[in-house]
C-alpha cells in the first residue's frame, strides 16, 4: 500500500513584479513511497525539495498535478491527520515548556484527554526530554530543541514522517540520537520520509532515495541497488547525477 | 472549536507570560495615583476627574494590548517558523485566524477584567458606591470594540508585512475613528458634491469604533444604555467582525507561506 | 575652493543665532514668567490647553454634555462659556440654553446619541460642582493669566462648596498673576461682602475695581458696560445694607447710566429715596 503518491507534480512561482519570469521549482514529479518505508528526498539547494514538501504540507498549491497522503489529496486538512513534520530549525513557541508544546500539539490532534498524557510521556521519554519537560523552551539548547521539534512530530502517532533536514546543525551527538529514533520509528512500521544533505546518513538510514535536481527527477532507487549499479558511493552518484564534476 | 480553542490558549499564555500587560498595568496605576494624590482645594471627595483620567489610560493601554498583541502573531509565526508545524497538521486557515483572534480577543478581554477591577477600586473608594451593572456594560461594549479593532488588525497582519507598520496604521485609524467618526456627517454637510456625497459614504462604511466609548456615561454617572440598544450594539461589533475576518481568510486561504 | 557656500553657511549661522537671542529677548519682555513647569515644557501652546481645560470644566458642569467643535462650527456665539454664562447670571437658574438635543441628522448619529451624554443637564446634586475644579485648577496651572478661570471656580467654591477660604486664596493667586484684573478684584469684594459680611474690607476692595475698570476699560469703544455695573450693583448692596444710603445712591446713580435696564435701578433708587423721607 502506497503512503504518498505524487503524481505529474508540477510548481510554479509567480514574480510579484511585472516582466519576471515565472520561476518554476518542480517539473513533472512522479513519486510512490509505500507503507513502511524509510525514503531519502536528495537534491542540491534549489532543487526543489522543500517546494515538494510543501505542496505535501499545504504549505503551497501545486500548480498543476496531483498529491495525495494516504489516498487523500493534500489539500485536505484532514490528510495531515496521519502524519508528523519536522522542519529545517525551527523555533517553536518559546514561551512554553516542552509538555505544554505538546499538550498544544495534542489538543490540535483532538487525542483524548485521557491518552494525551501518556502520549506526551511517551514521545518526551523517547526523545530524552523527560528531564526538561516542565523548562520552557528558550532555555533549550539547539539539540534539544530539535528533539522537542521530533516529539512534536511524533506527538499523533503517525503513519508517516516527514522530515527536513532533520539533523541539520546537530553535533555529532544529536545526530546520532535522531539516527537512533528513525531506526526506532522504522522499526515500528512507521513510514519516513526524509531530505538530507548528510549523504553517509542518507546511505545507513534509508531502503530507497530519489534524487532531484532543478526541479526534475533524476534517479529513483534502492540504495543498494544503486549502489550496485554505479559501483561507487552514494556522494559520487550524488555528485555524478546533478553533473558535478568529481574530485580525483 | 478545539482547535481554535487550542489556538487561543496559546496567544492567552503568551499575553500573561510577556511583560507588556504588567508594564501598562503598571504605568495605569501610578500615573492614576499620581493624579489622585493633587490637593484641589484640600477637598478629597472629587472624583469625576480620576475616574476620566483612568478611563483614558485603560482606553490607551487596551487598545496598545490589542493591537500589538494581534499586529504581532502572524509575523511571528512566519518568522519563528512556527506556521509550519502548526498547518502540517490537520489545522485549517481558517481555524487557524479564528484561533488568533479568539485568542487575543480574550487575552485582551483579561487584561480589560484586571483594569476594570482597579477601576471600580478607585471610583469606589472616593464615591463609596460601586455601579458594577454600568462597569460591566462598559466594560462590555470595550471589550466588543476590542474585537472590530482585533479583526483589522488581523487583516492587517496579512496584508502588510511588517508588524511596525500594521500596528501604526491600526493605531492611527482607530484613533482617527475614536475622535472623528462621530462629526464625519457634520463634516459632510458643510461640502459641496461629489465631496459631501463621498464623506458621507465613509462615514456609513467605516467601523464606528466610537460608539462603544462610553466613558463619559460612566465618569458622569449616567443610566445604563437600554438593552435593546445593546443588543443593537453588539449586532453592529459582530457584524464588523465578521467582515473583517472573512476578508482576512480570502487573503490568507491562497497565500504560499514559504 | 570656492569660499561661497562656507561663507553663506557662517551668515546663515550667524543670522539664526542673532534672530533667536532677539525672539528669546522679545518673548522674555512679552510673557511674563509663570515659574511654572507648563510654561518650560509647551511654551505658549499652554493658553490653547487652557482653554481646553477650561471647556472641560464646562463639560463637567454639564455631566459631559458638550457640544464638540463641529457643532460649535454652526453656533453664532461661541466666545463665551456656558460655565461662564452661568455664573454671569448667578441665582437666576433659567439662564439662556437649549434643553432640547438637535434633531439626529441620520440614523446612525441617532443610534450614536445612546452612547454619550447627549441630553443638555447640569450636575444635579447639591456639591457635584467640586468636580468641575481640577480642571480648573489645571487651567489656572496652565494660564495664569486667564482671569475667568480664578472669578469661576472661586464662585463655585464659595457659593456651593462653603469653602471661602479656599476660594479666597485662589482668587489672591490669580490677582497676584493678573495685578490689573477688575473682575478678580469684583469677585474678591463679593466674597468679602457676601460670606466674611467684612464691609470695609470688601468696600475697598470693590472701589479699588472700579478704580481699574475706569483705568482700563472707560476710554474703549466697547467697554465692559456688564462688568463695571456688577461692581457698582455690588457695592452699592453693600452701601444699603451696611446704612451708607447715601453713598448706595451715588453708585445707583452710576449703575442707571450703564445698566441695560435703567428702569429698574430708577426703582431701587425711588426706594432708597422714600426710605431717606426724600422726594423722588
Amino acid at each position: 500500500m502506497e503512503t504518498l503518491t505524487i503524481d505529474n507534480l508540477r510548481v510554479e512561482y509567480r514574480s510579484r513584479a511585472v516582466g519576471d519570469p515565472v520561476k518554476t521549482a518542480v517539473r513533472g514529479l512522479n513519486l510512490r513511497v509505500a507503507q513502511g518505508e524509510v525514503f531519502g528526498f536528495l537534491g542540491p539547494n534549489g532543487a526543489g525539495k522543500t517546494s515538494t514538501m510543501n505542496v505535501l504540507l499545504g504549505f503551497v498549491p501545486p500548480t498543476s498535478g496531483t498529491a495525495r497522503l494516504f489516498g487523500v489529496d493534500v489539500r485536505e486538512p484532514i490528510a495531515r491527520q496521519r502524519i508528523g513534520y519536522l522542519p529545517e530549525q525551527t523555533y517553536y513557541y518559546k514561551f512554553l515548556t516542552a509538555e505544554e508544546l505538546l499538550r498544544f500539539y495534542a489538543e490540535i490532534f483532538q487525542i483524548p484527554k485521557a491518552e494525551r498524557t501518556q502520549r506526551i510521556d511517551a514521545v518526551l521519554k523517547l526523545v530524552e526530554l523527560d528531564h526538561a519537560r516542565t523548562r520552557q523552551i528558550k532555555t533549550y539548547s539547539k539539540g534539544m530543541q530539535q528533539r522537542a521539534g521530533l516529539a512534536q512530530a511524533l506527538i499523533n502517532n503517525p503513519d508517516l514522517l516527514i522530515l527536513d533536514e532533520p539533523t541539520s546543525g546537530l553535533d555529532p551527538i544529536g545526530r546520532m540520537k535522531v539516527r537512533e529514533i528513525i531506526q526506532r520509528l522504522k522499526s515500528e512500521g512507521k513510514t519516513v520520509f526524509f531530505s538530507s544533505h548528510e549523504l553517509g546518513e542518507v546511505e545507513t538510514v534509508c531502503d530507497r532515495i530519489a534524487i532531484l535536481h532543478q526541479g526534475e527527477l533524476k534517479t529513483e532507487g534502492r540504495v543498494s541497488d544503486l549502489l550496485r549499479q554505479h559501483g561507487a558511493n552514494l556522494e559520487q552518484i550524488f555528485l555524478k547525477i546533478i553533473g558535478h564534476p568529481l574530485q580525483p | 472549536m478545539n482547535t481554535i480553542w487550542a489556538l487561543a490558549k496559546i496567544v492567552v499564555l503568551e499575553m500573561i507570560r510577556r511583560k507588556d500587560f504588567y508594564v501598562l498595568f503598571i504605568l495605569t496605576v501610578l500615573l492614576t495615583g499620581m493624579a489622585g494624590s493633587v490637593n484641589l482645594f484640600n477637598d478629597h471627595s472629587i472624583v469625576r476627574y480620576l475616574k476620566e483620567i483612568c478611563l483614558l489610560l485603560i482606553w490607551v493601554a487596551s487598545l496598545v494590548i490589542a493591537i500589538t498583541c494581534t499586529a504581532r502573531q502572524i509575523p511571528m509565526e512566519r518568522e519563528q517558523r512556527t506556521i509550519f508545524p502548526l498547518l502540517a497538521k490537520p489545522v485549517t486557515r481558517a481555524q487557524f485566524l479564528l484561533g488568533k483572534f479568539l485568542g487575543c480577543w480574550v487575552a485582551t478581554g483579561l487584561a480589560l477584567l484586571v483594569f476594570y477591577l482597579f477601576f471600580g477600586v478607585v471610583s469606589a473608594s472616593r464615591e463609596q458606591h460601586w455601579p458594577v451593572l454600568n462597569y460591566l456594560q462598559a466594560g462590555f461594549l470595550h471589550w466588543l470594540m476590542l474585537g472590530i479593532v482585533i479583526a483589522a488588525t488581523l487583516l492587517g497582519s496579512i496584508v502588510f508585512a511588517a508588524p511596525s507598520s500594521n500596528g501604526t496604521i491600526c493605531f492611527v485609524c482607530v484613533a482617527g475613528i475614536l475622535l472623528l467618526g462621530r462629526h464625519l456627517n457634520k463634516v459632510a454637510l458643510g461640502l459641496a458634491e461629489p465631496l459631501q456625497s463621498l464623506l458621507y459614504g465613509i462615514y456609513f462604511v467605516i467601523p464606528h469604533l466610537e460608539l462603544f466609548d462610553v466613558r463619559d456615561l460612566i465618569t458622569h454617572n449616567w443610566d445604563l444604555i437600554p438593552g435593546g440598544v445593546m443588543a443593537l450594539a453588539i449586532l453592529y461589533a459582530a457584524t464588523y467582525t465578521a467582515f473583517l475576518l472573512t476578508a482576512a481568510w480570502l487573503v490568507f486561504r491562497r497565500r504560499p507561506l514559504n | 575652493m570656492n569660499p561661497a557656500p562656507a561663507l553663506l553657511a557662517a551668515l546663515a549661522f550667524a543670522t539664526a543665532l542673532a534672530t533667536g537671542g532677539r525672539l528669546l529677548v522679545w518673548q522674555a519682555e512679552r510673557v511674563p514668567d509663570t515659574g511654572s513647569v507648563f510654561d518650560l515644557l509647551l511654551g505658549e501652546s499652554r493658553r490653547a490647553f487652557a482653554m481646553h481645560a477650561f471647556i472641560k470644566a464646562d463639560a463637567y458642569f454639564h455631566s459631559g454634555f458638550y457640544p464638540s467643535v463641529f457643532d460649535l462650527a454652526q453656533v453664532a456665539d461661541r466666545n463665551k462659556t456656558h460655565l461662564e454664562e452661568s455664573i454671569k447670571s448667578a441665582g437666576n437658574e433659567h439662564h439662556d440654553h437649549d434643553a432640547k438635543p438637535a434633531p439626529a441628522r441620520d440614523w446612525l448619529e441617532a443610534f450614536g446619541n445612546h452612547f454619550h451624554p447627549s441630553q443638555h443637564r447640569h450636575l444635579e446634586r447639591f456639591g457635584d460642582e467640586r468636580e468641575i475644579l481640577p480642571w480648573l485648577r489645571l487651567a489656572a496651572e496652565l494660564d495664569p493669566q486667564r482671569v475667568e478661570t480664578y472669578t469661576v471656580a472661586a464662585f463655585w467654591l464659595r457659593d456651593r462648596l462653603n469653602k471661602v477660604n479656599d476660594a479666597e486664596q485662589f482668587l489672591r493667586e490669580g490677582l497676584r498673576a493678573n495685578p490689573q484684573s477688575y473682575e478678580i478684584l469684583y469677585e474678591l469684594g463679593r466674597l468679602y461682602a457676601e460670606n466674611d459680611r467684612d464691609v470695609p474690607r470688601a468696600r475697598a476692595v470693590l472701589e479699588l475695581a472700579i478704580e481699574r475698570w475706569l483705568k482700563q476699560e472707560a476710554r474703549k469703544a466697547d467697554p465692559d458696560k456688564q462688568g463695571y455695573g456688577q461692581i457698582l450693583a455690588q457695592l452699592a448692596d453693600l452701601e444699603e445694607r451696611a446704612g451708607n444710603l447715601d453713598r448706595a445712591l451715588a453708585h445707583f446713580a452710576r449703575l442707571k447710566q450703564v445698566s441695560p435696564a435703567p428702569e429698574t435701578v430708577q426703582k431701587r433708587i425711588d426706594e432708597l429715596l422714600a426710605r431717606q423721607g426724600r422726594p423722588r
